[in-house]
């Protein structure tokens, strides 16, 4: 913990020239860290009636959902999650109507272009603009594509999507349950596999099998990991259903935070919490670093890593060993993120009047599938094999990112270690990423206005939960995924410690931005209240729990 | 005001068709004061921001990860502000940082002066006397003392009153910043102090360098230009908001903006950022809403405001750009065009290091605990001449080392929110700049010498700092005033109050004498920016003042005030002007 500085003064209220948050309060429930979990879980205990308050590190609420001035001064990016794969799911939009606060989610209908080798893919929107373009080189490829990608929808939509926002089952129960439906088996077929036997079975041929296996792995998941084929369908699927958030991600944790407030919320910035308080009746509040305590009748929530969450802000002893130990063997992300962000003077005006052709993300520097594997498996090892990634001009797709006199900003993007020397090579790096984009963004070098280079240092300086720039709070491995996240007893986001609970990106189902921690959690500490859940389950999460878990789920 | 208030059962139905009592032009302090007031009251209310963040000059920005910058403004001075009571700001997450030490100064000649408003020993004459003599510490204390013990009465007097109509003629002594003195100070006759100059101040005190030249300082980078005839008081007032606030909000003055907007969002307001306006819809003399850019987010790009359109714009952009020629007097117009957009310029530039720099000669005096959070390099009467003289003649940027003074700010030594342990963020530091419409180079010229500007701050902090040699610095950003104006289209000439502070330009003439109670020529069409009495540094004085206004033009629409609510007691209402 840091010292407070020096000069530093705390008045007594007498002194104080005017009034602030108090140094002790009570609420309800006390929920730390306000990224996209925090702020969904804050959101719903608010609903239902509870007095919540909300505390968040840095100076904006948001975690991922950051939208920000990084190409100071004057252009803002989203540093963190740049799209959004999961609306169609996640019950919090359909919960609330965000969209009077000014949410509004918009699927660019090019989703991808992939550049492999010589060859070029683009994935759409729909599955059938994808198909006719496959078509124009190959008609049995497009019809592989077709049977794949429908496949894929079918587990997202009748199992993967809902089953995101119910609790995780123990894998045994799971097997069982799955193989009592046509689409429960085609996800059992592909769980035990690893990403790139089951693309490299769906007879894609090797320019699109290597574009969805960068899409499937990008965000953390080896290639070659068996047990990690279920991801696939989701992140293939969902990869072509990218969904900007209209001004940027923030504005979804704007939205978020406004409707908590109607609710009655509190949210404090800045504000670090020291440690969790226990009770004799379990967790009874936090204490703050600048001194302040706010105690907390019902619960704490926390969606910050695991590790912080019970190794350093719980009190010696209040953790059972076997979970300390457990926990002290957690392993953070394989890889992070690189992002060179840049502004770009004004360019030749596309007309965007009657649809926009800029794809959301390009896929750029790989020649095959095995390049993808291979550039992914030297992350591992703590090396660059080469630069690859994605670029993404988001000005060109959301106009509220647009400066005012035309310029344009954009990213590229691409997996990278932590364990690096950055600061020797980091100039070498943006020059070659630079060079890479000069293909795609000619004359890119001459039109630079501002560029800035983020290593995944800065990922977690900016982050803190993002330890060693873990976008995921923690690995997508088989031993860390499901019922297993981030510990077989805690992965409900109950906690040993009454009243305790966790909700942030290492907890099932893990990060994204899919949401699932926070609604889970909510659910949990509202059912352990003995309270009423404001709110039904979707129609797609009913239709799955009625097919799956005979109706009856267990919060 | 004719039109009734929309009724709080009905107002989100209402809402989602584009219909509210109030719309907002602005998110920055002003705007959202304004409607945080009029939410609480019981109002609906939108607030239509064009950037994509809400803060206006209340901001912070992280350009590297983990360390946040002040692009602005940098600390509160608004401590003394009725806001924090009445919309109970601190429920909405409100806290401070304050500092024992706020302020330092380091003369050419090896001057130095270290004090803060918490730290007593700064106020004892002793420590003064080496700078001034005994006797003149004595009296310098006196004064000190006695603006502090009335610190609060005696800006709310200077800022948190509407300003009088200049028609009522009422006499200089009257006025309520006079007439507090006139209860407070035990020195000065209070009419000599309306006057003069903060210039004259400083000499018949005797204050010597760099004690008489952050005085000054103080001064005009807050506004009230130091050697103006009878801009003493606000001059004066600057220095003390400063000290009597003693910190920043935790985490900076987005922390205050933040504030305001949960306070205004709890109660109902609705606020649009990504949403410009690019018009003020006047329909038979009266502003009835406006229409925003197609960009914006918002379905209904027409906005109706049943009771009146609040803009927290520039003075020139609201009537100049929004409502335009068609709804305005020729003679009007013109004058809106010619109001002056001197002074307040400034180059920012934000230095983050791996060591606080220490200052050659004040070992001893920023001692430990003692450090000051500003520390004002080049403290000296002369060189601020020169520094004015280059300024208001338009000529050169800030790169003769003998032509300007840096203040240079961290809030590091008091708030461990705003950089990761091992490493500093010396933000903001402000270099003077001429506006750059006139700028004799063109309004490039500052922009195009940015490096250089930097490079000579830098060699100057390094001779006043000798540790901080360039392996210490990590990065460094800067914002000048051309950056500022493109960041925020508020900050017209990169002018961070909006208008001169001038005699002609403060109080019942701000920014011309109609608008001075911040009515318009324009029914239902209200001012509540920093072209305004009192001008910018993120007071809520101008919402606290504009409330006083609208409770007398909503008259019967609101039929009683809300019971948090108290006004100015030196308020005069028209109502009362008129039966006197």
């Amino acid at each position: 913990m840091r010292q407070p500085p020096q000069s530093a003064i705390t008045l007594s209220p007498e002194e104080r020239p005017l009034e602030e948050y108090p140094y002790d309060s009570e609420v309800d429930v006390a929920v730390i860290g306000a990224g996209p979990n925090g702020l969904i879980a804050a959101l719903y205990l608010a609903s239902a009636g509870l007095q919540v308050a909300l505390v968040e590190k840095r100076y904006e609420i948001g975690g991922g959902l950051a939208t920000e001035e990084v190409l100071f001064p004057g252009y803002y990016a989203n540093t963190h999650a740049t799209y959004h794969y999961m609306i169609d799911y996640m019950p919090v939009l359909e919960d609330f109507d965000l969209s009077r606060h000014g949410l509004r989610f918009f699927k660019p209908s090019l989703q991808t272009v992939s550049y492999i080798g010589n060859d070029e893919v683009h994935l759409y929107r729909t599955l059938e603009d994808t198909r006719d373009f496959l078509a124009r080189t190959s008609l049995s490829l497009a019809d592989s594509f077709a049977r794949t990608s429908m496949s894929y929808r079918r587990m997202v939509d009748e199992i993967v999507g809902p089953a995101t926002y119910l609790p995780p089952m123990p894998p045994l129960d799971m097997i069982d349950r799955m193989g009592t439906t046509p689409t429960g088996n085609e996800l059992l077929a592909v769980s035990e596999a690893s990403p790139h036997e089951v693309l490299d079975g769906a007879n894609l041929g090797d320019p699109l099998t290597a574009t969805l296996l960068y899409m499937a792995c990008q965000w953390g998941i080896s290639p070659r990991e068996t047990g990690m084929g279920f991801m696939v369908p989701l992140l293939v699927d969902r990869g072509m259903q990218k969904a900007i958030c209209y001004g940027g991600s923030h504005r979804m944790a704007s939205a978020l935070s406004r409707e908590f407030l109607r609710n009655g919320g509190i949210i404090l910035d800045n504000a670090e919490v020291d440690s969790i308080e226990i009770g004799d009746n379990g967790a009874s509040g936090i204490s703050m670093v600048d001194g302040r305590n706010i105690r907390a009748r019902r619960a704490v929530v926390s969606s910050l890593d695991p590790v912080t969450t019970m190794l350093h802000l719980l009190p010696d002893g209040s953790v059972p060993d076997e979970m300390v130990s457990a926990l002290g063997e957690w392993k953070w992300d394989k890889w992070s993120l690189l992002t060179v962000f840049f502004a770009l003077k004004a360019g030749e005006g596309k007309d965007t009047s009657y649809g926009n052709d800029e794809p959301f993300a390009t896929i750029l520097g790989f020649d095959s599938s095995d390049d993808v594997i291979d550039v992914l498996e030297s992350l591992e090892g703590g090396e660059i094999a080469k630069i690859a990634g994605h670029l993404s001009m988001e000005s060109e797709l959301d106009p509220c990112l647009k400066p005012r006199n035309g310029e344009r900003v954009g990213f590229f993007q691409m997996p990278a270690p932590y364990g690096y020397p950055w600061e020797e090579r980091s100039s070498s790096i943006l020059q070659q990423v630079l060079n890479l984009l000069e293909v795609r963004i000619p004359g890119i070098h001459e039109d630079l206005l501002a560029v800035k280079m983020e290593t995944p240092v800065d990922v977690e300086r900016r982050l803190a939960s993002m330890v060693r720039g873990s976008i995921k709070h923690g690995d997508y491995n088989p031993l860390q995924m499901g019922y297993l996240r981030p510990h077989i007893d805690c992965s409900n986001t109950r906690t040993p410690i009454e009243g305790l609970y966790l909700c942030g990106a290492s907890v099932y189902p893990g990060g994204m931005i899919i949401g699932g921690p926070g609604y889970l959690c909510a659910r949990a500490v509202i059912n352990d209240l003995g309270m009423e859940f404001p709110f039904p389950v979707t129609r797609k999460m009913e239709a799955y729990a009625n097919t799956y878990l005979d109706g009856d789920i267990q919060w | 005001m004719q039109a009734t208030t929309v009724s709080t059962n009905n107002a989100e139905e209402l809402a989602k068709r584009g219909n509210y009592d109030f719309v907002v032009l602005g998110a920055g302090p002003n705007g959202l004061g304004i409607a945080a007031y009029l939410s609480k009251w019981g109002f609906s209310v939108c607030v239509l921001e064009a950037r994509p963040e809400i803060g206006g000059g209340a901001e912070n920005a992280e350009p590297m990860p983990g360390f946040s910058i002040d692009p602005h403004a940098t600390y509160l001075y608004g401590a003394a502000a009725p806001a924090f009571e009445q919309l109970e700001l601190g429920k909405y997450g409100f806290r401070m940082a304050y500092t024992k030490n706020l302020a330092g100064a380091i003369s050419p000649d090896g001057g130095v002066f270290a004090a803060g408003f918490y730290n007593p020993e700064s106020l004892e004459p002793s420590s003064l006397s080496s700078l001034m003599g005994t006797s003149m510490a004595e009296i310098y204390v006196e004064i000190q003392k006695g603006m502090r013990a009335h610190a609060r009465d005696l800006l709310r007097a200077v800022y948190y009153t509407p300003p009088y109509d200049e028609k009522w003629g009422v006499p200089g002594d009257d006025l309520p910043a006079v007439k507090v003195l006139q209860q407070t100070s035990p020195v000065f006759d209070p009419a000599l102090t309306r006057d003069s100059s903060v210039l004259d101040i400083t000499e018949a005190i005797g204050l010597p360098d760099p004690l008489k030249a952050i005085t000054l300082f103080g001064s005009w980078y807050n506004g009230p230009h130091p050697f103006w005839k009878g801009m003493s008081i606000p001059g004066m007032a600057c220095n003390l908001l400063y000290t009597y606030s003693s910190g920043s909000p935790v985490g900076g003055m987005h922390t205050l903006a933040h504030s305001l907007a949960r306070c205004a969002v709890a109660n109902g307001a609705k606020i649009f950022v990504n949403s410009p306006v690019t018009e003020i819809i006047v329909q038979d003399g009266r502003a009835v809403g406006v229409r925003v850019d197609d960009t914006s987010v918002l379905e209904e790009k027409t906005v109706k405001a049943n009771l009146a359109v609040i803009s927290a714009l520039h003075v020139r952009q609201t009537f100049l750009d929004l409502v335009g020629a068609g709804h305005l007097a020729p003679d009007f117009l013109e004058r809106i065009k010619a109001l002056n957009l001197r002074g307040g310029s400034l180059f920012v530039l934000h230095i983050i290091t791996t060591e606080l720099p220490r200052y050659k000669g004040a070992e001893d005096a920023f001692a430990g605990d003692k450090y000051p959070s500003c520390t004002v390099i080049n403290a000296s009467t002369d060189i601020l001449m020169e520094e004015m003289r280059d300024v208001y003649s338009f000529k050169t940027h800030p790169t003769d080392p003998d032509h300007f003074i840096v203040p240079i700010c961290t809030h590091d030594t008091y708030d461990s929110t705003r950089s990761p342990s091992g490493y500093y963020v010396l933000s903001p530091i402000y270099v003077q700049c001429p506006v750059p419409e006139e700028h004799r180079d063109g309004p490039d010229a500052v922009n195009d010498a940015k490096e250089e500007i930097t490079e000579t701050i830098l060699r100057l902090l390094e001779q006043y700092a000798p540790n901080m040699t360039r392996d210490k610095i990590v990065a460094t950003y800067v914002n000048t005033p051309r950056d500022s104006e493109f960041r925020n289209m508020a900050f017209v000439g990169g002018n961070w109050y909006g208008l001169r502070e001038s005699q002609d330009e403060w109080w019942s003439k701000r920014p011309l004498p109609e608008l001075a109670r911040y009515r318009t020529p324009i029914e239902g069409l209200y001012l509540c920016n920093h072209t305004s009495h009192p001008g910018g540094l993120c007071l809520i004085a101008v919402p606290y003042n504009l409330m006083h206004i609208l409770i007398e033009d909503l008259e019967p629409v609101a039929a009683t005030t809300p019971g948090w609510w108290y006004p100015s007691p030196w308020h005069i209402t028209d109502a009362e002007e008129g039966t006197r």
